[in-house]
Order: C-alpha cells, then sequence, then structure tokens
C-alpha cells in the first residue's frame, strides 16, 4: 500500500461520512453544510487521482459557489438560526431514488471493471492530463459543443431572471423599491401656494389623503 | 464636487488629504512621560487652608453632592484683656471631601469666606479603593501646597483693596525710611567724603519739604484748556508745581552736596524677586520619605528655595541697610492688628493729599478716590488710636 | 520535489502536481511546512502593524508606542490576550458550526501561503496551476463567514454573515476576470511564469520591459478594488459595518477564534497584495528590465546566490507592504459604502469592465 492508496482510502472514507450524514441530518444548514465536506472531499479525490484541475474546478465551482448558493439561500429564506430542526416529509421517496441510483450505479461500475468492456485493462500509473491538453480539449476540438452548453447556461440564466424578476405594473401593485416615499410632508395644494413650487413631487403621481 | 470636475477627482482629493495628514506631528501628548500645560483655573481638586477654616458650615450645606464632611468642637479663648469677656470660638475637628461624590462643580469654593477651599490643578489621585477617595484634613491641607498662584491682573484691572493698602502704606514707610537715610547722609557727608561707601542707604531723592498748597498756573489753563475738569486740572497742576519745586530744590541740594545722592536704593523685602525654578533639594528629599508624591514634593520644594531664597535676600538687604527700613515689615503686622481692632465710619470724606498725590502719579480718578478714601479712613483710625494710647 | 532550487529554465517542466508533496522527502516538507507557517503567522502581524502605525499618523495619533520598540509587539501582545480571554459561546449557538467555522475560514487562508512566490525558488510549490489554485483556495473562505454568522445564533451576525457571502461571490467575479486577463498575456497560470513573463515583456515594437500593471492598468484597478471588497477591508466592510451590524458575523466571537477571523483578513490582506505583485508588479523585480545583483537567469531573476535570494524577498516583501499601506490609505480616507452602491458597482460597473478588459488583451495577445 503507497501513500497514495492511504490518502485516497481516508479521503473516501471521509467523503462517504459526510455523505451519509447529508441525508440523515435533520438540520436543514447541517446538510448543507455536510454537501459542502462532501463535495470537498470529492476534490481530495480527484487531487489523489492526480486530476489537479479537475480538484480545483470542483472545489470553485461546488464549494466555493454551489455550496455557498445553498446556504446563503437557506440562510435568506427559512433557516432556523441556531439548533432548531427543519425536516420534511420527503424521506421515503428520497430513499427510494438515492437506493435506486446507487444501485444502477454500482452495477454499472463492477460490469465495466469485473466482467465487462473494461475487465482486461490493465493498471496504470496514475496521472493526470496536463492544463494545455484540457485547453486544447475544450477550445479546439470540442468547441462547438462547448459553446452550445453556453448558450443553454445563458438562456437558463436569463429564464431565471424573467421568472423572478416582477416589472413594475405587471400585476397592479407597483414595485416598493421604484417609489419614494417623502414621509409627512405637507400637501402641495392648500393654503400656501408660495412654498408649493419647491416641493418635491410624489413620483408615484398619487397624493396623499387628509392633511391639515 | 463641482460638477464640471472629472470623476475620480474627489477619490483622488480624499487620499491627498489622508497622505498630508501622515506627514503631520501626532496630535498625542505622552501623558505620562510629557504633560500638558494646564488651564490657571483648572479644577483638579479640592484643597484647604484649614487655618483658614471658621466653621462656618456654609460649603457642607451649599454641596449638591453633600460630599463635604465637617465636625468641630467649640473652645472657650480667655479674654484678651483683663476684665474682658470670654470668647467662644470654634475649633475644625474633621474636614473631608469625598471625591467619589464630588461633581467638581466649585460652588464651596465659590462659598467660602474665608478663602479656605482652593481648587488645585492636581489629578492624579485616582485610587484602587472607592473609600481611598475620601480626603481628609491633613491630605487636603496637603493639596494646598499645589494650589498655584493667582495669575496675574489685567493692565489697568482695580487692584484689590487688600493689597492697595498695603502698597499705600509699604510707600510711606519708604519714604520715611528715605527721609532718614538722607538725613544720615546729609550729616555723613558734613564729615567724610567718601558718600558713595554707603550707597543702599542712600535715597534716590533727597526729601524736599515742598509745600503742596500752590499750584502750577501754567499747568493748570493747559488742562482746562483740554477740557478736563476743574478738579482734575487742579490736582495736576498741583501735583505738577510741586514736582517742579522739588526739581529745583534738589538742584540746589546738588549744588551743594555733591555726589551724596547715589541712585543706589536698597531692595525692599517686596521687591525681593526670586526666579521659581530651583527646588530646595533638603526639603525635597525630607518630602520623599516621608512618602508624599514626587509632584508635591516637588512644589514644596520650589516653596521652599523660594522662601529661603528671599530670606537670604532680605538679609542681604538688611545687611547693606540696617536703618529703619529693615523693621517696617516686622512693625507693619502688629499695626495692622491694632488698626483692624479699630472701626471708623466711612462717611465719603478723601485723603485730598493722597488723592493728589495718586492724581499726579497717573492713575485714574477711581483708584485715587477711593485709596484716598482709605487713606482717610486709616487716618482716623490711627488717630482715634492716638488718643486711646493718649488716655 | 526540486521546486525550492527550480531555475527559470526548467521551471515549467519541473512544474509539479500539488499531490506530488506526499511522496518527496520528509525534510522538505517539514522545512516547507515552517516555512509557510512562519509566513502565515509573521508577515500578517508586520502588515498589521504597518496598519496600525500608518492608519494612527493619517489620524493624527501615534499609534502603538508601549510594546516593544516603538511597539512593534504591539499586535503579538494582543494575540496573548485573545488567547487569555474567556471563550463565550452563546446558548442558542450551533456549537460544533460556531466552533468550527473560524478554522474553516482561517486554513484556505493559510493554504494559499503554499504557492506565494517571494523570490527565486523562495516558495513551498510551484504549481502548474498556481493562480487557479489561490482563486479556488480562497474562494473556500466564504463558508467561513457563512457559518459562524448562521451559528452564532443572533440576527445581526446572520445579516453580516449573508452581506459577507453577497459580497464575495459577487466580488469573486471581476477578481477571477481580471487575473485570467494576467494569465491570457503571461501564457501560463504558474505565478513563478508569470513573474518570468513579466521580466520578457517588452512594448511592442521596442525593447523596454515594462510589467503587467502597464498594458493592465484597468485590469489591476479592477483586482485591487475586487480584493480589497473579498477581504472585507474598509470602504467595503458591510459585513461588518459596526454601525449597523454591531460586528457583523463576528459579533459573538471571543478570544482565540476572534483571533483567528482577525487574522485570516490580515493574512487576506498579504496574500492579495502578494498575487498583485506577482501579476502586476513584476514579482521580485526591482525595476522593469533591471537584473537582480547576483542572479543570471531569464531576466536576471534566476538562478540567484544567496545574496540575491535575499535581495529578491526583501523586494517582493517590500512591494506586499507597500500596496498593504495603499489599502490602509483608503481605509483611512474612504467612508464605507451602502450595500446596493456595493452590490451597484461590482455587477454593472466592475464585471462589464473586466469582460471588456479581457477581450482588449486578448485580442493584443493575438495581433502583436
Amino acid at each position: 500500500m503507497t501513500g497514495h492508496d492511504v490518502v485516497f482510502v481516508l479521503v473516501g472514507l471521509l467523503t462517504a461520512a459526510a455523505a451519509i450524514l447529508t441525508v440523515t441530518s435533520k438540520n436543514l444548514v447541517h446538510a448543507a453544510l455536510f454537501l459542502a465536506t462532501t463535495l470537498a472531499g470529492i476534490a481530495g479525490v480527484f487531487l489523489v487521482l492526480a486530476a489537479d484541475f479537475l480538484a480545483l474546478v470542483q472545489l470553485v465551482v461546488y464549494v466555493g459557489a454551489v455550496a455557498v448558493l445553498f446556504l446563503f439561500g437557506l440562510m435568506l429564506t427559512r433557516a432556523p438560526i441556531g439548533r432548531e430542526a427543519l425536516d420534511n416529509q420527503n424521506r421515503g421517496l428520497a430513499i427510494g431514488v438515492s437506493g435506486g441510483l446507487f444501485v444502477v450505479l454500482s452495477a454499472l461500475i463492477v460490469d465495466a471493471v469485473v466482467g465487462g468492456s473494461l475487465g482486461d485493462t490493465t493498471v496504470a500509473e496514475v496521472t493526470g492530463p496536463g492544463i494545455e491538453d484540457i485547453g486544447m480539449a475544450i477550445f479546439a476540438e470540442w468547441v462547438l459543443p462547448f459553446e452550445v452548453l453556453s448558450m443553454l447556461l445563458l438562456a437558463a440564466l436569463i429564464g431565471a431572471i424573467v421568472l423572478a424578476r416582477r416589472e413594475p405594473g405587471d400585476s397592479g401593485e407597483e414595485a416598493m423599491a421604484t417609489r419614494i416615499d417623502f414621509g409627512d410632508a405637507p400637501p402641495t395644494e392648500g393654503t400656501d401656494s408660495l412654498s408649493s413650487g419647491s416641493l418635491p413631487e410624489l413620483t408615484s403621481g398619487e397624493r396623499r389623503e387628509g392633511g391639515p | 464636487m463641482a460638477a464640471t470636475s472629472p470623476p475620480g477627482t474627489g477619490l483622488l482629493k480624499g487620499l491627498g488629504v489622508t497622505i498630508k495628514h501622515l506627514f503631520q506631528r501626532p496630535a498625542t501628548l505622552m501623558y505620562p512621560y510629557e504633560r500638558n500645560e494646564l488651564a490657571p483655573r483648572t479644577r483638579g481638586v479640592i484643597a484647604l487652608m484649614d487655618e483658614n477654616c471658621t466653621v462656618c458650615m456654609l460649603c457642607s450645606r451649599e454641596c449638591p453632592d453633600w460630599c463635604i464632611y465637617i465636625e468641630s468642637h467649640k473652645e472657650t479663648v480667655p479674654p484678651a484683656k483683663e476684665g474682658g469677656r470670654a470668647r467662644t470660638r470654634n475649633v475644625l475637628d474633621r474636614f473631608a471631601i469625598d471625591f467619589s461624590l464630588c461633581m467638581y462643580c466649585g460652588i464651596c469654593v465659590e462659598v467660602c469666606p474665608f478663602d479656605a477651599l482652593w481648587w488645585s490643578p492636581e489629578f492624579e489621585y485616582s485610587e484602587y479603593s472607592i473609600d481611598s477617595l475620601l480626603h481628609e484634613k491633613e491630605k487636603l491641607r496637603a493639596w494646598a501646597d499645589t494650589v498655584p498662584a493667582p495669575p496675574p491682573l489685567d493692565d489697568g484691572a482695580v487692584l484689590p483693596a487688600e493689597v492697595a493698602d498695603a502698597i499705600e502704606k509699604a510707600e510711606k514707610e519708604r519714604e520715611l525710611a528715605e527721609a532718614k537715610a538722607a538725613e544720615e547722609a546729609q550729616a555723613k557727608e558734613s564729615g567724610a567724603a567718601g558718600g558713595a561707601a554707603t550707597p543702599a542707604a542712600a535715597a534716590k531723592e533727597p526729601e524736599v519739604e515742598v509745600k503742596a498748597g500752590e499750584i502750577d498756573q501754567e499747568t493748570f489753563d493747559q488742562l482746562i484748556a483740554e477740557g478736563k475738569s476743574e478738579r482734575i486740572a487742579r490736582s495736576k497742576a498741583k501735583a505738577a508745581w510741586v514736582k517742579k519745586e522739588k526739581a529745583r530744590l534738589k538742584a540746589e541740594a546738588e549744588q551743594g552736596g555733591g555726589d551724596a545722592a547715589a541712585p543706589a536704593a536698597a531692595p525692599k523685602p517686596a521687591e525681593v524677586h526670586v526666579e521659581a525654578g530651583q527646588i530646595d533639594q533638603e526639603t525635597y528629599d525630607q518630602l520623599i520619605a516621608e512618602g508624599k508624591t514626587e509632584r508635591m514634593a516637588r512644589a514644596k520644594a520650589k516653596a521652599a528655595y523660594v522662601k529661603k531664597e528671599k530670606a537670604r535676600l532680605r538679609a542681604e538687604a538688611e545687611q547693606a541697610a540696617p536703618s529703619g527700613e529693615s523693621a517696617a515689615p516686622e512693625a507693619e503686622a502688629p499695626a495692622k492688628k491694632q488698626l483692624s481692632e479699630v472701626h471708623v465710619e466711612g462717611t465719603g470724606e478723601i485723603d485730598q493729599e493722597v488723592f493728589d498725590q495718586l492724581i499726579a502719579e497717573g492713575k485714574s480718578e477711581r483708584i485715587a478716590r477711593s485709596k484716598a478714601k482709605a487713606a482717610w479712613i486709616k487716618k482716623r483710625k490711627q488717630e482715634q488710636l492716638d488718643q486711646e494710647g493718649g488716655a | 520535489m526540486t521546486a525550492i532550487s527550480s531555475g527559470a529554465t526548467t521551471y515549467i517542466a519541473q512544474s509539479v502536481s500539488l499531490f506530488d508533496g506526499f511522496d518527496g522527502f520528509v525534510l522538505p516538507l517539514v522545512l516547507k511546512i515552517a516555512f509557510v507557517l512562519q509566513l502565515f503567522f509573521v508577515v500578517p502581524l508586520v502588515g498589521g502593524y504597518l496598519e496600525h502605525k500608518a492608519m494612527g499618523r493619517m489620524q493624527h495619533r501615534r499609534g502603538p508606542v508601549e510594546a516593544g520598540p516603538f511597539g512593534v509587539l504591539q499586535l503579538v501582545a494582543d494575540g496573548i490576550k485573545f488567547i487569555q480571554k474567556e471563550d463565550v459561546i452563546p446558548r442558542a449557538a450551533d456549537r460544533w458550526v460556531f466552533a468550527a467555522a473560524p478554522g474553516v475560514a482561517m486554513v484556505p487562508a493559510l493554504l494559499v501561503f503554499l504557492v506565494i512566490p517571494l523570490g527565486p525558488g523562495v516558495f513551498a510549490l510551484d504549481l502548474e496551476l498556481g493562480l487557479f489554485y489561490a482563486l479556488a483556495i480562497t474562494s473556500v473562505s466564504v463558508l467561513g463567514v457563512l457559518m459562524g454568522g448562521w451559528a452564532s445564533a443572533n440576527k445581526f451576525s446572520l445579516i453580516g454573515g449573508l452581506r459577507a457571502g453577497a459580497q464575495l461571490i459577487a466580488y469573486e467575479l471581476p477578481l477571477i476576470l481580471a487575473a485570467i486577463t494576467v494569465a491570457v498575456q503571461a501564457g501560463t497560470l504558474s505565478l513563478v511564469g508569470i513573474v518570468e513573463a513579466q521580466a520578457g515583456f517588452m512594448i511592442p515594437g521596442t525593447g523596454i520591459n515594462v510589467w503587467f500593471v502597464f498594458p493592465q492598468i484597468v485590469g489591476f484597478g479592477i483586482f485591487f478594488i475586487s480584493a480589497m471588497a473579498e477581504l472585507s477591508r474598509p470602504p467595503f466592510d458591510m459585513p461588518i459595518g459596526d454601525s449597523e451590524l454591531v460586528f457583523g458575523y463576528m459579533t459573538e466571537y471571543t478570544g482565540i477564534k476572534y483571533a483567528m477571523y482577525m487574522l485570516t483578513e490580515y493574512a487576506g490582506m498579504i496574500t492579495m497584495s502578494a498575487l498583485m505583485v506577482v501579476l502586476y508588479l513584476g514579482g521580485w523585480q526591482l525595476l522593469p528590465g533591471v537584473p537582480m545583483p547576483g542572479c543570471e537567469g531569464a531576466g536576471g531573476l534566476f538562478d540567484c546566490s544567496p545574496i540575491g535570494i535575499a535581495l529578491s524577498v526583501l523586494v517582493t516583501l517590500g512591494k506586499i507592504m507597500a500596496l498593504v499601506f495603499v489599502m490602509v490609505w483608503a481605509r483611512v480616507a474612504y467612508p464605507r459604502l451602502r450595500e446596493d452602491q456595493l452590490q451597484r458597482m461590482s455587477w454593472l460597473v466592475l464585471v462589464p469592465l473586466s469582460l471588456l478588459n479581457l477581450a482588449v488583451i486578448t485580442v493584443f495577445k493575438v495581433v502583436f
């Protein structure tokens, strides 16, 4: 057993433990944190397998961005502060889906390694591809799929914005941010005609009711 | 930013201001190592001169925080004169200020009718225990040594009545001494030619007997023409006449008396000026040994030095001029006591002579009037005393 | 592992995988750890002292004066004080997340020091992916901030954590885009390679050597602003915003945990400044086109004698401290931005500008 193997096993165990805790944790934020740990563990696995670039991409995209967005979204919406639990009723469904996936994937891997098409592969020294090779592969050989993928992501981005953003006047209620409220400013029409010119107009166009 | 300046100018300006400040001297005062120049009326701590305290309780009653504690007892003083009545007197037993309660309003200092309470600029008396902030009589008395001299009066300010009296008296005594010295000098001068051997005793100006009854018409006319009131003009003219007359007489005397009138006047004790920069090492060491703080010890030692130095200078002056001059300050005290015991009703009269003289010296009319009034009262008192003595 | 003695001509070939360190000799590994640790603990202290002093003088104060000569040991004294302090954990807090958060924030800051080259051969690792590694690792720090903000069970902490998260995500984009532009111009992601590329970069058509800050002054500005925002340094310190949020995500932290957050910030200042020195300011090159005395390799920057190495390290540290000073300067000069101004600045100004910068530099690179 070489140093590689020891580290691989350790990182793998850590990742697996974190993954199990992710699904068993009753606290939503804890689950998200364990998910981040799992993703970081996978980056570690990549690292052990000499895929530096992939490991760093995993880190920057999944840990640095996805997990953070996850946590961010949770805290922004309904994360209970502190130790309160937040559970849902989808446990059975989740177990069914993940169990099925596990069976299918392990069957595929076992098939590939033991008896299938990859059965006669010899074990080779682990060396990752150089970053230049990756660059050439993406931007020369597979540039068209890459660009199509980019367009797809862009479309998804724009779609999300369109869904999330409500234009002023769409549903009758004006967006709060565009209205400027001047508080208890006296009504512009009234007894004092001299001061009416100097007062700012209410942008919403609706005059305040009442007043002296 | 003005609308015309290009964007980012404000940002650069901000950076410019801060970098400029980087190279300026920091305003920090390194306090325990350096000390601030405190304002003359700094309210640091309240000092007590317990010999002035009459236990009138005004301070204690006026204190908004009730942080002044006074205890006293009455003592019977035997009558001053045979057959007189015994008097009772309050003796101060305890005077304490709790500085953990004091809010430094200064009302107690303000109301004290006998100047027993003073502000001292000392402020370093913080303690680890709040109980220790209760300063007892001894401690408050020790603070009194740190009270600075009052700042000098502004130019043209009215002198306090006591000071004016004292000056007047000192001046009169000096004139007397000068007259005496002049007589002696004249007596000596007839015998020995070396009149300069006793320069200290020599008067600055030989006392010339001038009758102050006439006026200098010329001066009078001129002043009237300038629009002065008649009275001022008259007194000034009188002074001018006296001066002229004196000058004339002096010139005559000089013609006869040669160089007897050397202008070296002996320094009076009041004029002894000592630079208060040094400290008295002996006193300082002793105080430090007694466990006083360094600052207080320094202040006291400084005071001791000044005192010693003055005493030395005075002694020197006395050696040089053993005439009546030296006796004056000692004689002053009993005289004052006797005078103060006599009561004279001031009815508004003034001592015209003094008034005229002061006017001649260029004092304002108001000062001259008040001083003249004081002089009149004093004269009356003296007369009464003399009468009593005669009886 | 031969990176410690690598020369310029061969360093690319010797650039190693991050994992190679495990199979190296034990001694170099220990040395490297010691090197990184001393970098992590000493240089931020120097930066912190610089901040104390410069800020003090700009505000007409003296800064620290009592601890050590001229107060140089002030931060050491502060560290000792932090260790002695009681470690308070709020009752409602999530204990484990609360305790782990400062570590999660600090470890990435520590790991970035692995790849920062201070001089020829003076670095723990010369990764082929050095720049990418540095940016990827720093992006993990935000997790620690979010965890701390949430676990404190305090609304101010939570809002502070959220602000920090939003801010770090917003400014990571222009930061990475600006760095990528440098990588495009240098043709490598290796930090040492970028230094070498700068030593060999001439103004087109002339023989005048300039640093990358010359063609990429816009990128440098973007990187500088984004770096300050990434570090939550004033005027971008809304996550802490003491007038609004008490102390943001650090409100509930005391003692050594608080010190870890602070150390993360100061270490971040150093790493970001070091990255800027490497990317834009010619690394350990004294002046553009001036070879380092005692060095022979490409551009007079490699194969150095011990004196040359020491000189190079001094030059790098000097540049880092100069940048730290500029950060402090900006901190003193400018008031805190508002949260919406902050987001607006990133998404509407810096991101488009950095994209434009990338496009222009790429065209420039292809044409010349």
